[in-house]
């Protein structure tokens, strides 16, 4: 996939006004969607939960449909109206004038809009870092590679929106996980192996691959993948999409294990502007979800037991001195 | 002052060298835990998360050792204070530390058998023993295993009690260990106590 990625930039803007042309409601970088327009939306949608949703497969509406292919298209309204398009007619995106009878015709199931046509200046930002991301890269993966192959445009929710640093990890974390933790799903995708005649490349577990990560199950529920697999970006910066490769991944514990830890400026980046040292703790926004040795300190808590423990030092020392002079004195008065 | 007396059997002193050699590397290992930072020449990160892991499980693994020889030696009942006249002879010892040391006056509750420890030591011993350690171990093992931490705590991580019980009993486990390694230069002669340690012999 990618195609309109491969050619040259007229195309994307082409892409881009044809998309004003047809939605006046989304700009070239999809703009916010007005309540009316919202709720005619999810007025239009539900003629598709009609069917496609967990009741219609309990209980469906005719006879004649394919079940077993329904239950696997997880939409449902919970799930889709909170998420990023969830503000959309799902025509929007589903070939508009193919639903109105089933089976749908052919377009209708295969055809959806590239995420260019209402993301075209993410997505011209977006390109030179997906080209030099270990996806692109890789022998026969880029072709088999697209925005959606991450990203669940039903479920989806960006990381300004949803807020709590547990979510966001488990969400985004899937989306590498789906792939890095199955063996069929990593097969669908994975470059041909050249020693092995026929066969795939081998998936490499990822609890192995990151032996050198002490508790990297607690990791995993605590920082996403692109924490490490990504360069840092300045602030307000979209996050890069350009996966590094095990040469370029960040390595260092004290990345995040310090004071000025750099999840302040990735995982936390949405939180930081609230940032209040609640209880008189550094980074205390972290703190709010997770325990972060060496970045989320009570300075005051800690001078104090510098202070005390040099005290101690300082009392042994004077403790110490003193009882070698006053042994000395006795000494001379004792030769005396 | 040939009097000699069989103080220390020799699982006291072994569990003693050991559990200061963890508890030293302990520390220097949780210090550079604890003030991660690029600008400090500290153990580095994963070296030394490691080395604490493991140190820290020896640790456990000595203290039961203690516990139970404790337990069946009856050594343990050198860790009580025996009433009554606790709080004047622990008053009288604290007085020696700070006046009578410098004039040269003797000990006033020398070593026997049945009183290893004077009553200010006894009663300074048992709260580090039986009161900071098991915290320590505790939230130690809490840390290394932390599906066992409170998932959250005033809108908090659940761990960060956990983390910060561990470091004040940690910190208090240093001041001691300096007072101690220090209080231990005021033998009848400065190396005699350590000297007591190392044979098990003490010189009356
Ligand atoms: C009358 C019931 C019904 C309605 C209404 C309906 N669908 Fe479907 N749709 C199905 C069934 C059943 C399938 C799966 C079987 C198949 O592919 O033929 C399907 C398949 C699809 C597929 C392809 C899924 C795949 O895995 O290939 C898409 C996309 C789709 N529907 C979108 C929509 C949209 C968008 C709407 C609303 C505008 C809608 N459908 C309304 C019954 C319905
Ligand atoms: C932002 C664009 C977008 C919107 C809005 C959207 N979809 Fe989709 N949908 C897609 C894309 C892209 C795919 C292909 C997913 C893939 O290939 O993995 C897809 C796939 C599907 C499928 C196939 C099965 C599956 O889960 O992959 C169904 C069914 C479906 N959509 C139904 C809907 C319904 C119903 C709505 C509205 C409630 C909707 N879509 C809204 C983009 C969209
Ligand atoms: C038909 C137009 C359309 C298509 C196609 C589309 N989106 Fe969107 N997208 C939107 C709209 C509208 C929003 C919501 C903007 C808002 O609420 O501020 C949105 C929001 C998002 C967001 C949230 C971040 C942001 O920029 O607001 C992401 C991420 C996103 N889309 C990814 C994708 C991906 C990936 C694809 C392709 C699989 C895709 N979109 C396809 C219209 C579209
Ligand atoms: C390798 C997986 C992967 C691929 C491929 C991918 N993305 Fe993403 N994308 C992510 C992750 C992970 C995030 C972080 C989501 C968040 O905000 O929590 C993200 C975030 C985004 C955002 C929101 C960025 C922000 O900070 O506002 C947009 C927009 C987006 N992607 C668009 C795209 C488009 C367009 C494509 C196709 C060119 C694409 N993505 C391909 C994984 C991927
Ligand atoms: C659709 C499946 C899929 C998804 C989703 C996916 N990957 Fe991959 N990934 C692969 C395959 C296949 C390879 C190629 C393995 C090879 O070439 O040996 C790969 C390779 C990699 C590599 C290794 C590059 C190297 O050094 O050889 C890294 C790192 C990586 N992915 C990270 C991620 C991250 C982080 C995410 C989520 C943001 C992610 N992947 C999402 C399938 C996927
Ligand atoms: C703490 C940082 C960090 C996190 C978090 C992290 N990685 Fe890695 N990852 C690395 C480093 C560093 C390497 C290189 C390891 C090496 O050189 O042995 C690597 C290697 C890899 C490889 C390459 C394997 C190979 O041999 O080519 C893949 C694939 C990978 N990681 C996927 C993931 C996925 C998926 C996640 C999320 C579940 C993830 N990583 C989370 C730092 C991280
Ligand atoms: C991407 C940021 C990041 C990097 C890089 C990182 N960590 Fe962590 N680490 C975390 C977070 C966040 C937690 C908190 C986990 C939790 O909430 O359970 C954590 C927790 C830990 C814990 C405590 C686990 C527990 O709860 O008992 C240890 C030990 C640890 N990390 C060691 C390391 C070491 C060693 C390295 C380098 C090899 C490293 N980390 C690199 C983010 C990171
Ligand atoms: C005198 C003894 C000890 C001292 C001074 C000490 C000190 C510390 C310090 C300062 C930290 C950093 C935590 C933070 O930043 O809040 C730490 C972490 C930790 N401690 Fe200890 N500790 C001691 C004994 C133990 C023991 C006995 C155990 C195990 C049972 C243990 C297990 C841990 C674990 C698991 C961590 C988390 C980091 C890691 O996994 O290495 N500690 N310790």
């Amino acid at each position: 996939m990618f195609h309109s990625f491969n050619k040259p930039l007229v195309a994307v803007l082409l892409g881009a006004s044809l998309a004003l042309l047809r939605l006046p409601a989304v700009a070239a970088d999809a703009a916010p969607v007005d309540q009316a327009t919202i709720e005619a939306n999810r007025k239009a949608n539900a003629a598709c939960y009609e069917c496609h949703s967990a009741a219609a497969v309990k209980k469906p509406p005719r006879a004649d449909l394919d079940l077993s292919k329904l239950k696997e298209s997880h939409i449902e309204p919970a799930i889709f109206n909170p998420s990023d398009h969830g503000v959309m007619d799902c025509r929007q995106c589903h070939a508009k004038n193919h639903y109105t009878e089933y089976p749908h015709a052919e377009a209708g199931k295969t055809t959806t809009s590239p995420c260019t046509e209402c993301h075209a200046a993410k997505s011209l930002r977006l390109e030179p870092q997906f080209n030099a991301s270990v996806h692109a890269k890789n022998s026969g993966l880029k072709e088999k590679f697209s925005c959606n192959t991450c990203h669940n445009v039903h479920v989806n929710v960006i990381q300004k929106r949803l807020k709590d640093p547990e979510k966001i990890v488990a969400q985004d974390n899937h989306g590498c996980l789906e792939c890095h933790n199955s063996e069929t799903m990593f097969a669908r995708f994975a470059p041909d192996d050249e020693k092995l005649a026929g066969g795939k490349k081998k998936r490499p577990d990822i609890d192995t691959i990151h032996g050198w990560l002490p508790n990297a199950k607690a990791h995993w529920n605590a920082v996403r993948c692109i924490e490490c697999h990504t360069p840092e970006v300045a602030e307000g910066k979209m996050l890069s999409h350009e996966i590094l490769n095990k040469e370029k991944a960040e390595k260092k514990c004290l990345a995040c294990h310090s004071a000025n830890s750099s999840l302040k400026t990735r995982l936390y980046r949405h939180l930081v502007k609230g940032e209040q040292q609640k209880y008189g703790f550094t980074n205390s926004v972290i703190l709010s979800n997770s325990y972060v040795i060496g970045a989320t300190r009570h300075p005051l808590l800690d001078n104090l037991i510098i202070g005390l423990v040099l005290a101690t030092l300082l009392g042994v020392l004077a403790h110490g001195v003193l009882r070698a002079l006053a042994a000395m004195k006795r000494n001379k008065d004792q030769a005396k | 002052m040939s009097e000699r007396t069989y103080l220390l059997p020799l699982w006291i002193r072994l569990w003693h060298w050991t559990n200061a050699l963890l508890i030293i590397v302990l520390t220097v290992t949780g210090v550079s835990l604890h003030f991660a930072d690029p600008k400090l020449p500290l153990v580095e990160f994963s070296l030394a998360a490691r080395i604490h892991d493991i140190a820290g499980l020896a640790l456990v693994a000595a203290y039961a050792f203690f516990a139970l020889a404790n337990i069946v030696t009856g050594n343990w009942w050198q860790y009580v204070p025996k009433p009554p006249g606790v709080i004047d002879r622990c008053l009288k010892q604290a007085r020696w530390y700070v006046w009578g040391i410098f004039r040269g006056e003797p000990h006033p509750f020398p070593v026997t058998l049945q009183n290893n420890f004077n009553t200010l030591q006894s009663l300074i011993y048992w709260a580090i023993m039986y009161l900071a350690m098991p915290l320590l171990l505790l939230t130690g093992l809490i840390f290394l295993f932390p599906e066992f931490a409170p998932d959250r705590l005033f809108g908090m991580d659940g761990l960060l009690p956990v983390a910060v019980l561990h470091y004040l009993t940690g910190a208090a486990i240093v001041m001691f260990m300096i007072a101690h390694i220090y209080l231990g230069s005021t033998g009848n002669t400065v190396g005699a106590m350590y000297k007591t340690m190392i044979t098990g012999w003490h010189e009356h």
